[in-house]
């Protein structure tokens, strides 16, 4: 898959006697009482790509927002070019030569490509003082044309393919004489091709000298591009080794501290009578003709890319969203679902993807949020009974809820304390059929292993549960069955047996040669 | 029970103690100004006025807890006056006037609460817009012609004493408070609306029926208008289009003052009873001061900038 022919352990050997980049020595950071990042030394040589791996919540981004400026460490030093270096602002680390290429672009959707290149850089001007248009132009393309790539650059932003706007934000990041370039997980949303792409113009920019910072969550990638890995755990610095040392299921160990068996939670259960029956669901520019079949005492694992349409199929279920065709089926009777009440009365939930903005109302107390969703139920009369508090406690230790008593307020609670409170509240309610939308999304490994039991109890005990999740292990590990989605539509179902990641990651990215996506068109009007 | 949530309960206590003591330096100021000021009389006097503002502010603190407001209380007061007197005059007997009164108030804050919730439009705009509507609809109405022609008992509403002393309105107050408490404190629709206050997808997602909570709430002040118009037009015997001109600025003045924050998420009763007593207090005393209406309102902006900036304070404290 690599795009040149030139072996990438052969290029690092000739760095390595090179100075470093940048070197981070013993860095230690904390936010408040908890520390993100603890004693971690990383070091980049020119030419090099070096991966930087680990779970969320391993302290990655913390890291390179270190090197990059936005954080200065509590403990231990930043080397640029052999010199201890403070920065106090993203702008010192770019003059000095390092570049950040965040995950979620920084781009101005409404300004062309060009006015994008030179937001809060150093713009030509005409004699009279205006912008120099004409000038700004011609050094786009200039630039564009060194990544090999040939775009309208009066075009603006917003109509330009995700692999594009990727391009247009490296282009941005190496204004200047860049030496070291971040990027953090570039490639989640391209398709397969775009990759490649990427990866020719990471090799490009490696000869020139350039070192690269490569964060992702696929191994694979990690494994083609890289030329040393080095992985993260808790905070922690947990080894930097060549690539072509590792293997990837050494690598998981490494990541998760322990051997995959050990994570997940998976006991014999034989899926039972249709729960969920969902046929030709659709609504317009989300998903369409959508068929998914849930069993009682079923895991179904729903995979896919960011933006499939995965969310949007279960918030129609669950009557946030109204689909305008197509049926659902519960128990094989046809029902009309249209608000999240109707649907829990037909045993329903739905747990979000969004835990802080749609799970909770954090300034509420666990035992408020825990029974937010069962007071129809509880209320006598339309009062909320003193019982409440023993119904909410009963869930609490159900879940083994840590960080306070039910009436501490949830917004104090770790990450994956408030993915139980989130839990419990569905538990709460009794379903027969959940709709887990990434449970595991951004807490620690333990709160996971703990999660995956519940989810694999769940199942013993009879009820449907559709778990949609992005980490391809996650779904392999815990469902019976993988259905996939690709842009709105279902491209692939597998059993538990025929299931593995390349079958579903191809069926999720339209494997090679994908036109690019309806309405990301290059073929945006002008803009000027 | 945890340090932190004893650390809370301190705080909101703390919060009642300051606006009692503002309260209390109030009273004390006022009697300096007026030796008219601290008689029982006076006081209970006093309470004439503020009834009127407290039923609106009951259900003000209720829509500002969600992150709504109503502007259009003060204009709807004279629609419900101008339907009270108007269809009076037109021949209908007062009780059933008074009740038609009533339903045209409850259908004013509906007919807020549907365009709010169906069109999933901002509050603000909605009763700004619906602020002059029912201005224009209660001075059309009534050609800006006055009703007073009532019969005697009319009076009973706002102008009857108990034991001599009390007015009679200030039981229909009391009641109104601690049914209004109660709802709020300790109801699941209450807690749906500090829910919806502190995240509105949140409690969509969480099943709570946002819709048909922010209709209640809305209507539900409708009613409560309703009830403060029929009060105020016993009051001053007059049913006119101009009756409760700039209440809002009274209702949301001590709503605000009684620590509601107007982001949403927070407020209480109790808070909002001080809220009004300190307003109506500063009301009556100014009046007694000589103070001309004008300066009052006046004053009552000062208030307002200044509880905005007590309640910020406050709310950094706690964080």
């Amino acid at each position: 898959m690599r795009p040149s022919d030139e072996p990438g352990t052969g290029r690092a050997a000739t760095a390595a006697e090179a100075p470093p980049v940048f070197r981070l020595r013993d860095v230690t950071k904390r936010f408040g009482g908890v520390t993100a990042v603890e004693g971690v030394g990383f070091d980049l040589r020119p030419g090099e790509v070096h991966a930087l791996v680990g779970e969320n919540g391993a302290g990655k981004s913390t890291l390179m927002k270190m090197v990059h400026g936005l954080y200065a460490p509590d403990e231990g030093t930043l080397e640029v070019g052999g010199e201890a270096t403070e920065f106090s602002s993203p702008r010192d680390a770019e003059a000095a030569g390092i570049a950040m290429i965040p995950q979620e672009l920084d781009l101005f959707p409404e300004l062309s490509v060009t006015e994008n290149l030179f937001v809060g850089r150093h713009r030509p001007r005409t004699r009279w003082g205006t912008l120099d248009r004409a000038a700004m132009r011609g050094k786009a393309r200039e630039r564009l044309g060194s990544l090999g790539v040939d775009l309208d650059v009066t075009a603006s932003v917003k109509g330009l393919s995700a692999a594009n706007q990727q391009i247009v934000a490296i282009a941005r990041a190496l204004v200047g004489e860049a030496r070291a370039v971040v990027m953090d997980e570039p490639t989640a949303s391209l398709t397969e091709r775009e990759v490649r792409q990427l990866f020719r113009i990471i090799s490009d920019l490696t000869s020139g000298g350039v070192g690269v910072v490569y964060i992702s969550h696929r191994l694979e990638e990690v494994f083609t591009i890289s030329d040393r890995i080095t992985v993260l755990r808790d905070g922690h610095h947990i080894t930097t080794a060549p690539a072509a040392d590792l293997d990837a299921e050494e690598l998981v160990r490494l990541m998760v501290g322990r051997p995959l068996n050990e994570l997940f939670t998976r006991s014999p259960h034989s899926p039972g009578e249709v729960a969920l029956e969902v046929r030709g669901l659709g609504r317009a520019g989300e998903f369409e003709e959508v068929d998914l079949v849930v069993r009682r005492s079923e895991i179904v694992g729903l995979s896919g890319l960011v933006g499939a349409g995965r969310s949007e199929v279960a918030q129609a279920i669950f009557g946030i969203r109204s689909p305008e065709s197509g049926e659902i089926r519960i128990d094989g009777e046809v029902v009309r679902i249209k608000s999240p009440q109707a649907a829990m009365e037909k045993g329903i939930f739905y747990v979000p993807e969004e835990r802080r903005s749609q799970g909770l109302i954090l300034p509420f107390s666990i035992k408020n949020n825990i029974t937010l969703s069962i007071l129809d139920r509880i209320a006598r009369f339309g009062f909320v009974p003193r019982t409440e508090r023993q119904t909410a406690d009963r869930f609490a230790k159900g879940l083994s809820i840590r960080g306070g008593s039910v009436s501490d307020p949830v917004s104090r609670l770790s990450g994956g304390n408030q993915q139980k409170v989130v839990l419990a509240k569905s538990l709460a309610r009794e379903p027969s059929i959940l709709l887990l939308d990434e449970p595991t999304r951004g807490i620690d490994v333990g709160a996971k292993s703990e999660i995956y039991r519940l989810i694999d109890d769940l199942a013993k005990e009879g009820k449907a549960i559709l778990l949609i999740s992005s980490e391809l292990e996650e779904v392999l590990s815990m469902s019976d069955r993988v259905v996939v989605m690709r842009e709105g539509r279902i491209t692939g179902e597998f059993g538990r047996n025929e299931a593995d990641q390349e079958r579903v990651m191809t069926a999720a990215t339209g494997g090679r040669d994908r036109p690019a996506p309806a309405g990301r068109g290059e073929e945006a009007p002008e803009d000027e | 029970m945890s340090a932190a949530t004893a650390a809370l309960r301190r705080l909101k206590l703390s919060r009642e103690v300051v606006l009692l003591g503002v309260l209390i330096v109030l009273m004390v100021v006022m009697s300096l100004l007026s030796p008219l000021f601290l008689t029982v009389g006076n006081l209970l006097n006093t309470s004439r006025f503020f009834v009127e503002v407290g039923l609106m502010a009951l259900g003000m603190t209720l829509i500002i807890i969600t992150g709504g407001i109503d502007l259009s209380v003060g204009s709807n007061v004279a629609l419900v006056s101008v339907a009270v007197g108007f269809s009076y005059a037109a021949g209908l007997p007062l009780p059933l006037a008074i009740l038609f009164g009533l339903v045209v108030g409850l259908a004013a804050g509906l007919f807020n609460g549907l365009f709010i919730t169906l069109l999933d439009l901002h509050p603000l705009v909605v009763t700004l817009g619906t602020f002059a509507l029912f201005q224009g609809l209660a001075y059309g109405l009534s050609k800006a012609e006055a009703v007073s022609d009532f019969p005697p008992w009319f009076a009973y509403f706002g102008q009857a004493y108990f034991l001599n002393v009390v007015p009679g309105q200030l039981f229909i107050f009391i009641l109104a408070v601690v049914v209004v408490w109660l709802i709020l404190s300790r109801t699941r629709f209450g807690r749906y609306v500090y829910a919806i206050g502190n995240n509105e997808e949140a409690a969509h997602f969480s099943g709570v029926p946002v819709r048909r909570v922010k209709l209640a709430l809305y209507s539900g002040i409708g009613l409560l208008v309703g009830m403060a118009a029929v009060i105020y037009t016993s009051r001053v015997y007059t049913a006119r289009g101009d009756s409760g001109l700039g209440l809002e600025l009274d209702v949301i003045s001590a709503v605000v003052l009684g620590g509601a924050s107007i982001y949403g998420g927070s407020g209480t009763i109790g808070g909002t009873v001080l809220g009004v007593l300190i307003i109506a207090t500063l009301r009556n005393g100014l009046v007694l001061a000589g103070v001309p209406s004008t300066w009052q309102v006046f004053v009552l902006g000062v208030l307002l900038l200044v509880a905005v900036f007590l309640n910020e304070f406050f709310r950094r404290r706690e964080e």
